[in-house]
């Protein structure tokens, strides 16, 4: 299953640059193609489509959404179990171990440490055996 | 940091040179597994995706079954270990990458070129979700490839990439190239021989994230004999699950079981061992216990345990823990080590962190901490008392691409030798081997990691060794069927010379012990299995009974069952009543089957593996295991004092048993039909009377 995009394309590239698996091409100011063999269904694209021109893989309209209104991962170290699930799946690598010595005997924890590459496909949440990762708004100011 | 303008050139041409062939279209209701798996024709640079049916999954699951079922449609009968008729596979587990923890092993899979049998490595690190973001639940490799190339897999395909440049480096600084060769967008997962793999050394394994060892069965050397340097997977694809949300709830209980303390000092480890010795009788361990240690110190915790207990074999399992005393294993302590560590090492999904990276002396490079079967090699097998050694050595292994299980065997038997005179300075090039000498010990490593003068000899193991030098099989090194055994004494415990033997795969620790049916608590989610008392007499285990045999069988069939989901076997430690293996695999994949339906799933592929070695010639009774790991003659002292293994007439009972005939060890028809495998043995009657 992939997304699609739909004849509402009209070629502004938005979507390209994002999509973490260069699976979307096509020519400017002409409609696009995803490549069902490269797509990994993150949403990227249709959180940045500015004409409602993508579809989910279940045939649902993509919404737009506001880069700044993406929700990020928040993770609760105290449920965390240092399993690495999340930064493993992550398609961008936003997430990285921190090691912090003392009470947690040198255990790396997952944080969030480039989340301007976060494309908020929650795919860390989705895997978390644990429920120790949620997506949320980030906070205002 | 991308390509270079000439890796984009060899690129750009390779992949013209490349065709692509896709068979079939995904078929989407795969959820667990992916349902396909990627053929690399290294002859012809050709690649091919095979959809594998749904059937197949709910007969063999994923990763060992896989492997099982397709290594034994593929590798035709004699095939050459090393030749381009062996097929190589990197297989994940079913439950790699869903919310479940416990489930990132990886398996290289071929024919062995050290045991010409099945052959496996199992391996942690995080190549196994690796290879499913690509979309394959298995990646396979044919025929050999004319010169030295490694494989990428992007998300826009698979592509065979020249790796001269790469070929005769070590298995560190290779691994470090390509991430940065590949890792522009994301963390590739990566694997890749060192020098020993590429030098065909029949002890050599394949390394991951930096030292993480898929180590035994010599399946280095099967990769190096393709001229396969590395593999480098970035693909990023997330894995279907029928039921996410309950294969979370399920997990939140061993998550929590993993976090318990155990109230233990790093010096009551080794009175522990003396505690477990001195009676007559043994208790039912429950397993929380030894994950209790693995989360504190790692497996390292029972290195003077096991020595006092009698589990670690000493002097080329010719001694006792009187040749290597407390005060000579003090570097080895659990407090000792850990005072080393920098960090805890997790592998993927894993909530336990039982590995640790330390800072070696006089560098500033971090290795992994050497983990107790190394830890074990090098110090009481060999009566070498400095552990720093031991740090350096397992470096140079890791690098290297070599097994220290096997490489520790082959240096304790040449000591040996030495010391017995079957092998003398003119074959040694002077170097005086004595026990417990740092200096001989690390030239003689150097040596098989580089193939010179006596290294050549031992780089092939101790069994090629023993050949070569007329050495007769009594004197030869500890081993079964040529792979030489980890150190966890059958004198002791011989469910673990009894597994050495009769699995497909011989002279694995981890196939099975009697101590692992009580560890692992079969009996609280299988019907018709006993709950062992609370309290047995030690001596007992060693007289062959149906019931213990019946265990010894059940640990078998389970084995090969986990193995297919890819659960590391220190989480089962936690007991299958608390690690729900058979929920999560229902809520994984949408079915819902009982836990006998897993287990002759795991009889299946056991079977199936059998079936795999009989094709390949070689006869189940011919799988010898070192008289001396089963107390022929016993010993006189120690903890294993008087202690032999019955082994033929254990193995008798096993074959019988699981199904197999009890003379030859060949499955009988009744269970080929039993297990659905007898169209695999088409036209064998004449030839086996199966």
């Amino acid at each position: 299953m992939a997304y699609k995009i739909t004849e509402n394309c009209r070629g502004c590239q938005a979507c390209v640059r994002p999509c973490p698996t260069q699976a979307i091409s096509g020519e400017r100011h002409e409609v696009h193609q995803i490549d069902p063999q490269r797509c990994i269904e993150c949403g990227t694209c249709g959180r940045v489509c500015p004409y409602e021109a993508v579809l989910t893989s279940q045939g649902r309209l993509a919404q737009r959404v506001k880069k700044m209104d993406w929700l990020k991962p928040v993770i609760d170290q105290k449920s965390c179990v240092s399993c690495a699930l999340c930064i493993t799946i992550c398609p961008v690598s936003c997430l990285a171990l921190e090691y912090i010595q003392g009470n947690s005997a040198g255990r790396g924890y997952p944080v969030l440490a480039q989340p301007n590459a976060c494309i908020a496909c929650g795919f860390c949440a989705d895997i978390c055996p644990v429920e120790a990762i949620s997506m949320q708004p980030k906070k205002k100011g | 940091m991308g390509c270079g303008v000439p890796q984009a050139i060899d690129r750009l041409l390779m992949s013209r040179a490349l065709q692509y062939t896709k068979l079939i279209r995904k078929q989407d209701n795969m959820s667990g597994f992916i349902g396909k798996v990627l053929w690399v024709d290294l002859d012809n640079h050709l690649f091919t995706e095979e959809m594998i049916p749904e059937k197949i999954y709910q007969d063999y699951l994923s990763g060992m079954g896989l492997a099982a079922h397709l290594l034994y449609e593929h590798i035709p009968p004699g095939a050459d270990p090393l030749g381009p008729e062996n097929v190589l596979g990197f297989v994940s587990g079913l439950l790699t990458g869903t919310p479940s923890l416990f489930s990132g092993r990886w398996m290289a899979v071929a024919k062995s070129p050290l045991t010409g049998t099945w052959g496996e490595a199992n391996c942690g690190g995080y190549f196994s979700l690796a290879i499913k973001k690509c979309g394959y639940d298995g990646i396979f490799f044919t025929g050999s490839s004319p010169k030295p190339v490694y494989l990428s897999v992007e998300p826009g395909g698979p592509i065979l990439l020249d790796a001269e440049d790469l070929w005769g480096s070590d298995t560190l600084t290779t691994e470090k190239l390509l991430r940065e060769r590949h890792g522009s967008q994301r963390q590739p997962g990566v694997v890749c021989i060192g020098p020993a793999g590429e030098r065909r050394s029949l002890i050599a394994g394949i390394s991951h994230d930096f030292g993480r060892m898929a180590a035994r069965s010599g399946l280095g050397a099967v990769m190096g004999s393709k001229n396969l340097k590395a593999v480098v997977l970035t693909g990023a694809k997330p894995i279907p699950v029928a039921d996410s949300q309950a294969m979370k709830a399920l997990s939140r209980k061993p998550a929590k079981l993993t976090r318990f303390q155990i109230p233990l000092s790093s010096r009551m480890m080794a009175f522990a061992g003396k505690f477990l010795r001195n009676p007559w009788f043994k208790f039912r361990w429950d397993g929380i216990l030894f994950t209790g240690v693995l989360r504190k110190w790692g497996t390292v915790g029972l290195n003077q345990t096991s020595i006092e207990w009698g589990d670690a074999p000493i002097k080329n399992w010719a001694g006792t823990r009187k040749n290597f005393s407390l005060d000579q294993s003090k570097q080895i302590t659990p407090q000792a080590i850990s005072a080393l560590e920098q960090n805890k090492y997790h592998c993927l999904a894993c909530p336990l962190g039982c590995g640790a990276t330390i800072r070696g002396e006089g560098d500033n490079q971090t290795h992994h901490r050497p983990e107790y079967e190394t830890t074990l090699a090098f110090t009481g097998l060999v009566l070498n008392q400095d552990y720093q050694l031991v740090v350096e050595i397992n470096d140079m292994l890791n690098r290297a691409g070599m097994d220290s299980i096997s490489a520790g065997g082959t240096v304790a038997a040449a000591i040996e030798w030495y010391q017995d005179g079957l092998l003398t300075d003119a074959d040694t090039g002077g170097l005086a081997l004595n026990w417990g000498d740092g200096e001989a010990i690390l030239a003689l490593v150097k040596a098989m990691i580089a193939r010179e003068g006596i290294g050549d000899l031992l780089a092939d193991g101790s069994k090629r060794a023993a050949q070569r030098l007329k050495i007769e099989d009594r004197k030869a090194g500890i081993a079964a069927g040529g792979s030489e055994l980890a150190f966890h004494d059958s004198r002791l415990d011989p469910g673990f010379g009894l597994h050495a033997g009769v699995e497909p795969a011989p002279g694995r620790h981890t196939s099975g012990a009697f101590i692992y049916y009580t560890l692992f608590r079969l009996w609280t989610r299988l019907k018709d299995l006993p709950k062992p008392p609370l309290i047995t007499n030690k001596k007992r285990q060693f007289l062959p009974s149906a019931e213990t045999i019946h265990q010894a069988v059940t640990i078998s069939k389970f084995t090969n069952f986990y193995n297919a989901l890819g659960i590391c076997f220190f989480g089962i430690y936690l007991g299958i009543d608390r690690l729900p293996l058979f929920e999560w695999t229902d809520a994984a994949t949408g079915w819902s089957r009982t836990p006998e339906e897993y287990l002759q799933i795991g009889h299946r592929i056991q079977t199936l593996r059998q079936l795999f070695n009989i094709k390949q010639g070689v006869a189940p009774k011919d799988i010898k295991v070192s008289w001396r790991a089963l107390g022929i003659p016993p010993q006189n002292s120690g903890p294993n004092q008087g202690n032999q293994v019955d082994y033929p007439a254990m193995r008798r009972m096993y074959w019988d048993q699981i199904g197999w005939d009890p003379e030859s060890g060949y499955p009988t028809h009744e269970t080929l039909i039993e297990l659905g495998l007898e169209g695999r043995v088409a036209g064998w009657e004449e030839k086996y009377g199966l």
